[in-house]
């Protein structure tokens, strides 16, 4: 299952993502004080300076992930990355990779699964992200737009990437990088609230959510409700710490589970995201799935 | 019978579907299920009545930002009493929100529905809409939303609440950066300047004196009976003073070269200018919160209230607190720990560094920590919801920390809160009368200025014209429009100082929304009050 290459831990490791989301009801505006985007906290493949750079040095090899809109950076070490729908730009200062295709040059970005809990999912071995390319997908807790806008180079100009982040702060940011590719609509909203937007969004195939609350369970399943698909896929990245801190992470995790089966989402996998984070769990399922065949 | 319609909001416009005739609504859920797949099924349940599309960009906005509050605009009004049967009582409109349902419901009488069936209907609209409506087709619609989603989240972004919030989070979070770096700039003047003076570091511990010393002093060489009285000047101390020059006399420091010296006060320099740009920082950070929170920072102290404000997120995220959480707030580690290991729990956070605290016998802190925390709450309320805020009912709760302070130590029994309470009411109400007697003389005297600006500016304009007029005699309406643009633009410009100016007003208005049931301060005092009581009955226990 798992990909040819192993995690490389690097600097970064553990901690918790972004400063200020741990419990307390500080949602989302806390995050990082300053304003730290880009840099700081990533360190992946930090030693190696430059040769992995534009155009010159080594020799690099890119081929498809099992995942489709998904690529996989063959050098020196491995990476993982994805097509950049606008070619020469970096969003949050990660490394671009060009590549010479016959005549035409594809640029790629590496993805950093420190960063993202998407690609550490990925990397992790996960059999289905349903997020590929063409596909509409509902994006909760987009905060900065560092992984969105992997979505949308996953699901290229045919996609559309709903986002949506209740911080103003974070949501500056998530707007700017919304500018560059219009395959991201930002929503700067409360998630709890899906009636707000609703003018906003239309029906989509895939929920990803990622927004580190108590009862994101039920946030997820309100936003199911409105506005996804029959049949459509979920993507629920959990944090342990954030729902309960005193129960053990498989017991939060089964509550979880149970939650959304309640509401007629399916779970279909469960996949924690060591070693990249601690006591985080990614769930994947299908709303409503469709009745089996008679026999 | 009745006749089912549903609303359905898209991007583009509002769109008023009719579905087909049925005896009980609810009946429908197991077709609408069934149908909601298949678009041709769909269309047999599902027809367009109207759709009434935006016409601008900015009404698309104006409508969108009515619909996410709950508000029934103008062209949906228009639209749905075009478009609805006239027999009310017959017709049954689907909403997907219950708040717009209930404004629609007040405003033009139709009995309106959520959930169940009609979020089953919604569901399939959603999924078929660019077939239901002619002339648009799914990409239409998306870039519909793209628009729309990009001005929506702008202007949520722009119209900040918390715009004043975020100034006293910024303010205080550089005082205690200017605090660490003033505390790590001294030491390296003073390792610096040490090297040829040790002895002032014994002398004088303080470290903006000691930076400005090391300033005037310079070459310690130089050192003589006249500059006594500027150093005293610095040092506030006649012997100190003399204690210096006696050191400077009898220094073990090396020499130093003019060019090392000159670098070293430059540097110092550097760091009076900081200590004292700290000062004025806080005097606005005091100002400011005398404005936003009065009652607060009258009760905890600017500094302590503006950490709660900070971690809190706005002040509005501080009044959504209880108590039982302000009690702690800043002290998340210690509690997670608590809870994950079954052991005691904090007693207090950023509260801790409040006086009262401080004061208070070892085996009264979490008690007083638990009552300041209780009042913190009602202060930050207060602030948050009043119109005028005022630091009244922040004396009163300071005063009631104190008895409650002196009856820990004593005994002597604390005055009655329904007394104190009273008497602030009262007190506030007459205070708040002042201010606003106050407000409305400015606001006339705004008014006046304007005035008179404007009067100066027609004049101007119309001298202009007229210069014009003269000049090119055939230039007709266009340029006219032009000009009024024009003056409309200065006019708006000379308007944001002003807007400015009043920040406090402009802020609390939205905040205001909020608690809309408050009219008058009164009316939420007696509330308060009421949970006040129980918080203290409380403590008592």
């Amino acid at each position: 299952m798992r990909p040819g290459f192993s995690p490389r831990g690097g600097r970064g490791g553990f901690g918790d993502r972004g400063g200020g989301r741990g419990g307390f009801g500080d949602r989302g505006g806390g995050r990082g004080g300053f304003g730290d985007r880009g840099g700081g906290r990533g360190g992946f493949r930090g030693g190696r300076g430059g040769s992995f750079g534009r155009g010159g040095g080594k020799k690099v090899t890119v081929e498809p992930h099992r995942h489709e809109g998904v690529f996989i950076c063959r050098g020196k070490e491995d990476a993982l990355v994805t097509k950049n729908l606008v070619p020469g730009e970096s969003v949050y200062g990660e490394k671009r990779i060009a590549v010479e295709d016959g005549e035409a040059k594809v640029e790629y970005r590496a993805w950093n699964p420190f960063r993202s809990k998407l690609a550490a999912a990925i990397l992790g071995g996960i059999d289905q992200i349903h997020i590929k390319p063409g596909v509409r997908v509902l994006y909760l807790g987009a905060a900065s737009g560092t992984t969105v806008s992997h979505v949308s180079d996953i699901v290229g100009p045919e996609g559309l990437v709903y986002a949506v982040e209740f911080s103003h702060r974070s949501g500056r940011d998530l707007i700017n990088v919304a500018k560059k590719r219009t395959n991201i609509i930002p929503v700067i909203e409360d998630a709890r609230h899906p009636h707000k937007y609703r003018m906003l969004i239309g029906m989509v195939d895939v929920i990803f959510a990622d927004v580190a609350q108590p009862d994101q369970s039920r946030i997820v399943a309100l936003n199911a409700h409105n506005f996804l698909k029959n049949g459509g896929h979920f993507v629920i990245s959990i944090k342990a710490n954030c729902i309960d801190s005193t129960a053990a992470p498989e017991a939060v995790f089964a509550a979880e589970v149970k939650k959304m089966q309640q509401e007629n989402m399916k779970p279909q996998e469960q996949l924690t995201l060591e070693p990249y984070e601690r006591d985080h769990a990614v769930v994947v399922g299908i709303y409503r799935p469709p009745p089996k065949a008679k026999k | 019978m009745v006749l089912l319609h549903v609303l359905f909001e898209h991007a583009a416009g509002y769109a008023l579907f009719a579905l087909k005739e049925v005896e009980e609504v609810a009946l429908l859920l197991p077709q609408v299920e069934q149908s909601v797949l298949n678009v041709g099924k769909f269309h047999s349940l599902v027809r367009l009545a109207a759709f009434a599309p935006f016409k601008s960009a900015q009404s698309a906005l104006d409508n969108v930002n009515a619909v996410s509050e709950g508000i029934l605009h103008e062209d949906l009004r228009l639209l749905l009493e075009t478009h609805m049967p006239a027999k009310k009582k017959k017709a049954l409109l689907g909403v997907s929100d219950a708040k717009i349902g209930a404004a629609i419901q007040e405003e033009l009488g139709y009995t309106c529905q959520t959930g169940g069936v009609v979020a089953e209907i919604m569901r399939g609209i959603r999924l078929h809409f660019h077939t239901l409506v002619k002339g648009l087709t799914a990409q239409s619609a998306s870039k519909a939303q793209l628009g729309l989603g990009h001005s929506y989240s702008r202007a949520k972004v722009k119209f900040n609440v918390n715009r004043v919030d975020n100034m006293i989070i910024q303010s205080i979070s550089l005082l205690d950066q200017l605090d660490k770096d003033i505390n790590t700039f001294s030491m390296r003047v003073r390792e610096w300047y040490g090297y040829h003076f040790p002895e002032l570091i014994k002398i004088v511990s303080d470290n903006y004196m000691y930076c400005r010393l090391a300033k005037r002093i310079g070459n310690r060489k130089e050192l003589a009976e006249e500059s006594l009285p500027g150093l005293e000047e610095i040092v506030m101390d006649s012997a100190k003073a003399q204690a210096i020059l006696d050191a400077s006399r009898s220094s073990m420091g090396m020499d130093i070269s003019p060019i090392d010296l000159i670098n070293i006060e430059s540097f110092s320099g550097r760091v009076i200018s900081l200590s004292e740009y700290r000062k004025g920082l806080q005097e606005y950070l005091r100002s400011k919160m005398g404005q936003v929170a009065p009652s607060l920072s009258a009760l905890i102290g600017e500094v302590v209230g503006a950490r709660l404000i900070s971690h809190a997120g706005s002040l509005t995220n501080l009044a959504k607190y209880p108590a039982s959480t302000v009690q702690i707030l800043g002290a998340e580690k210690a509690l997670f720990r608590a809870l994950k290991t079954r052991g005691n729990t904090p007693k207090y956070g950023l509260i801790f560094h409040s006086t009262f605290i401080g004061r208070a016998a070892a085996r009264n802190k979490g008690r007083i920590s638990r009552y300041l925390a209780n009042k913190c709450t009602i202060a930050s309320r207060i602030d948050c919801f009043s119109e005028v805020p005022t630091s009244v009912f922040g004396d009163k709760l300071r005063e009631q920390v104190e008895e409650r302070l002196a009856f820990y130590e004593t005994g002597e029994p604390p005055r009655k809160n329904l007394e104190v309470m009273k008497e602030a009411v009262a007190e506030a109400t007459e205070v708040v009368a002042e201010l606003k007697k106050r407000q409305e003389k400015e606001k006339k005297k705004a008014k006046k200025r304007k005035q008179r600006e404007k009067r100066q500016l027609e004049a101007l304009a119309a001298a202009a014209a007229e210069e014009e007029e003269n000049s090119l005699l055939d230039m007709t309406t266009e340029t006219e429009e032009l000009k009024t643009e024009l003056k409309k633009k200065k006019r708006k410009r000379e308007a944001t100082p002003e807007l400015e100016e009043n920040g406090l007003e402009a802020e609390a208005l939205p905040r205001k929304k909020h608690k809309a049931a408050i009219d008058e301060p009164v009316a939420s005092d007696k509330k308060k009050k009421k949970k006040k009581k129980g918080a203290q009955d409380e403590d008592e226990d």
